[in-house]
């Protein structure tokens, strides 16, 4: 299971790699080295850092705020810090525009891709924070610490994984991103991938600079292992939380944070109610439920099934840390910049030179997500499972019970609630998601995302208003249950205080 | 147990739906009274169209919308294991890209015939269905003195007012119109030009809707996203204008949305040829505003086909797209 996981998710590598023989050496030097493509990846590069240092910072700071602060309010705040990841990046972009009409350029996509992949860095950090001792710190304090030393030396290193990992969705998500930067007319790599296609028909020229891409990733992903150091928070949930005071740091805070809010979702949530308004009338319904229910049905296999590819991947890396398991585990990371057409594009050739009996059916648009997602699955779910002690496991296997029973009666249970929030996160990320339903979806199949392309397409954004408001109130679904599911831990310790 | 069976609940609930909905959509086998087409063109657009042909013929049609180049990039990627009898195509240039790859079919001269030479394949590889006009939309209040060539926006009075879509494949056939018509070195500079005056912009409805919100003064598009948004703000809101060039200007090219057949299957034949009907060319007319190549009267209010001053070249001849690209990419356009 988890070899054949990282073997669909390197269909993209492959197919690049069989698209790039096909032209000469020269051809393809002269294609990267000019100076456009040069400009382009710094560009790129220079958005995905700026967005990710910020998406760090910024969802960290939530984070804390949300769990260790005594800041009022701070369960609403929580719930607003994951809600926008339910809008997806284009449709921000849009009701961006229709609010400012000359919102555009590298401010622009930053502000809007850190707002957008903040929340990742959050979940991450909250999950990371909830199994936090907060004892730890008080001895330092108690040591004479001061509290920044504090957070250097005792928080920091123990949410820094879960940070740097965000961090590092984030930036990969903006390498491969094309709807936002595209509508606020910055010019990225991405854009130049699909400019290959859409202005000179070259698959080759196009996967030349695909392949680019992936090794900015390689690069990415060294100086992620980096960064992220070799610490886990281990053990169970935190024992004791101590909240702490904010003070006279209140009243900023809570100014700072509706900020945020505001600019992640009030201003796109308001532009796009207003236009529904507009568009609400002109809805046929039928095709709008038939879009919701198709929506749902992919969302949720596709969540389910990449969660059980994940899963099995991070059973074997982390339970049984072998080099080739390692390689596994990482290998899935390379083509997660790679842009969503080339992935359906890969898979259009995979499936009709290999298996054409699944072309254009559901099961190849399952397999697309399994394809573009295992990453965000895997990074769900590998810090519940290292967290559960592996002397459990020795403990059960001293008792007589098989590997498997293991794993079924100790690791599971314990990370039960990471394989849930990976679900959702993946069906969250599912229901977003457009390149490559719109390309591999069996002919006539509407997702609410197909059907946001199709009125948009012709520029009446009026049209497509109600059926990106309904997307983002469905996906707020799984997003609120996220920040719920970590949140929950935190419950028995906040009833503790009251007592 | 309990999580054992979980595990295989969840399992069934990621098959169940997979196994429900690949039923009803995998095997679309076409016979003759059904046809599978990929178009580029919206749904929003030509799905009424397309009911009327299956009432008019009795022919089924499954179609897959996309952008047309991409639906053109995975009809090469399907390569050998074709899924579509036709293409409905949003430009030429896509249409030019899989006939040079040998996918597609020629068309028989009872359809090639009905269309001008200038507004097909010269090998019968696609055939153009409506034609779309390059104009300029103005905002009438920041633009007093109407430019007359395409040549006059490389003024640098222009500077930061006009907005350009270099990615989009009408704007890069300019760019091959000005090259064929006024040489290389003249689209060199115009494009050199536009890299220090123009905005640049993703799609040409974009252009228009900030040329209406003031954003910019004037931009280069097609001429019927105008009349879209008429359609859907109503005729007295537009702020802005149309404006065409001079007589033979490289700016005034007509380009064409097309079809080409790519099976066996003879029912697509006969949709291309029903595209060029009267039932069909009178559609477009009258629903996207575009103009009829077969010689139906456009819509009042929009400028009649035979007045626009277009120059006179072969939409063939504008194949040398890869040129043009280059120049394009040199220029730091794209």
């Amino acid at each position: 299971m988890a070899v054949s996981a990282v073997l669909i998710s390197l269909i993209p590598l492959i197919y690049l790699l069989v698209r790039v023989a096909t032209i000469g050496i020269s051809e393809i030097a002269e294609l990267i080295f000019q100076t456009r493509t040069l400009e382009l990846i710094i560009n790129s590069l220079a958005l995905a850092i700026a967005v990710s240092v910020s998406a760090v910072a910024l969802g960290s700071m939530q984070a804390w705020v949300a769990v260790r602060s005594n800041l009022p309010g701070r369960k609403v705040f929580s719930v607003l810090a994951a809600l926008p990841l339910a809008i997806p990046s284009y449709v921000a972009a849009y009701a961006w525009i229709a609010v400012i009409p000359g919102f555009s350029g590298f401010f622009a996509a930053w502000l809007l891709l850190t707002v957008g992949t903040a929340p990742l860095v959050y979940l991450a950090v909250s999950a990371a924070l909830v199994r936090f001792d907060a004892g730890t710190e008080e001895v330092a304090q108690s040591l004479g610490a001061t509290k920044l030393q504090v957070f250097r030396k005792v928080t920091w290193p123990n949410i820094r994984t879960a940070a740097v990992s965000g961090g590092l969705l984030s930036a990969l998500y903006v390498l491969s991103d094309f709807g936002a930067v595209s509508i606020v007319r910055y010019d990225t790599f991405t854009r130049a991938i699909y400019n290959a296609y859409r202005a000179s028909f070259d698959r080759n020229q196009a996967a030349a600079l695909a392949l680019v891409l992936v090794l900015v990733t390689v690069l990415v992903l060294y100086f992620e292992s980096k960064a992220r150091g070799q610490k886990f928070a281990t053990g169970k949930i935190a024992g004791r939380l101590g909240l702490v005071e904010l003070g006279r740091w209140k009243a900023p805070m809570v100014l700072i944070l509706l900020g945020l809010a505001t600019v992640s979702l009030l201003v796109p949530l308001g532009s796009l109610l207003s236009w529904s308004i507009e568009g609400f009338g002109s809805v046929d319904w039928v095709v709008v439920l038939g879009a919701l229910a198709n929506s749902v049905g992919l969302a949720v296999s596709g969540g389910v099934l990449t969660t059980f590819a994940a899963l099995a991947i991070a059973v074997l890396t982390i339970r049984h840390r072998r080099k080739f398991s390692v390689v596994l585990e990482r290998s899935v990371w390379l083509t997660h910049a790679t842009p969503g057409i080339v992935v359906a594009l890969a898979l259009v050739f995979f499936s009709n030179q290999v298996v054409p009996w699944v072309y254009q059916t559901t099961l190849l648009v399952l397999i697309a997500y399994l394809a573009l997602f295992l990453p965000n699955a895997l990074a769900a779910v590998s810090t519940p499972i290292r967290q559960s002690p592996k002397a459990l496991d020795e403990v059960s296997s001293s008792l007589g019970l098989s590997t498997m029973q293991t794993l079924r009666k100790v690791v599971l249970p314990i990370a039960g609630p990471g394989i849930f929030a990976a679900t959702t996160l993946v069906i969250l990320t599912v229901l977003k998601e457009l390149p490559a339903t719109l390309l591999l979806r069996p002919t006539g199949m509407e997702t609410l995302a197909t059907r946001l392309w199709t009125e948009t397409s012709v520029a009446a954004f009026s049209a497509a208003a109600p059926y990106a408001l309904l997307l983002v109130v469905l996906a707020g679904f799984p997003a609120w249950l996220l920040n719920r599911a970590i949140r929950k831990d935190l419950e028995p310790m906040e009833m503790e205080r009251y007592q | 147990m309990n999580k054992k069976k979980n595990s295989y609940f969840l399992a069934a609930l990621a098959l169940a739906p997979i196994i429900a909905l690949s039923g009803c959509a995998a095997s679309t086998t076409n016979s003759e009274d059904s046809i599978t087409i990929y178009s580029g063109r919206s749904e929003t657009l030509i799905t009424e169209l397309l009911s009327t042909f299956t009432e008019e013929t009795g022919i089924e049609v499954n179609v897959r919308y996309g952008d047309s180049a991409e639906l053109a990039a995975q009809i090469l990627e399907e390569g050998s294991n074709v899924q579509a009898d036709a293409f409905f195509s949003q430009d030429a240039g896509a249409l030019g890209a899989l006939a040079k790859e040998g996918l597609t079919k020629s068309l028989p001269t009872d359809i090639t015939d009905l269309v001008d030479a200038s507004y097909k394949s010269k090998d019968s590889q696609w055939v153009g269905v409506s034609g779309r006009a390059r104009v300029l939309v103005v905002n009438p209040d920041k633009v007093t003195k109407v430019p007359t060539s395409y040549k006059d926006l490389m003024d640098p009075i222009w500077k930061g007012r006009i907005g350009i879509a270099p990615t989009n494949a009408s704007f890069q056939a300019f760019i091959s119109a000005v090259r064929v018509i006024d040489g290389e070195q003249a689209a060199q500079d115009f494009l050199a030009a536009m890299k220090v005056n123009a905005v640049l912009f993703e799609k040409n409805g974009l252009i228009l809707q900030a040329v209406e919100d003031g954003v910019i003064d004037a931009g280069l598009i097609n001429h019927y996203y105008w009349f879209e948004l008429e359609n859907e703000i109503g005729a007295g809101n537009m702020k802005s204008e149309l404006v065409w060039f001079e007589d033979q200007d490289a700016g005034n090219l007509i380009n064409v949305a097309g079809a080409a057949v790519l099976s066996d299957n003879p029912s697509a034949n006969v949709f291309v040829k029903w595209l060029l009907g009267d039932t069909a060319q009178n559609y477009f007319v009258e629903r996207t505003r575009e103009y009829s190549l077969t010689g139906v009267p456009e819509v009042a209010g929009l400028k009649p086909f035979g007045e626009i001053k277009a120059p006179k070249i072969d939409l063939s001849d504008l194949d040398s797209l890869a040129e043009t690209l280059e120049l394009i990419r040199k220029a730091g356009l794209l």
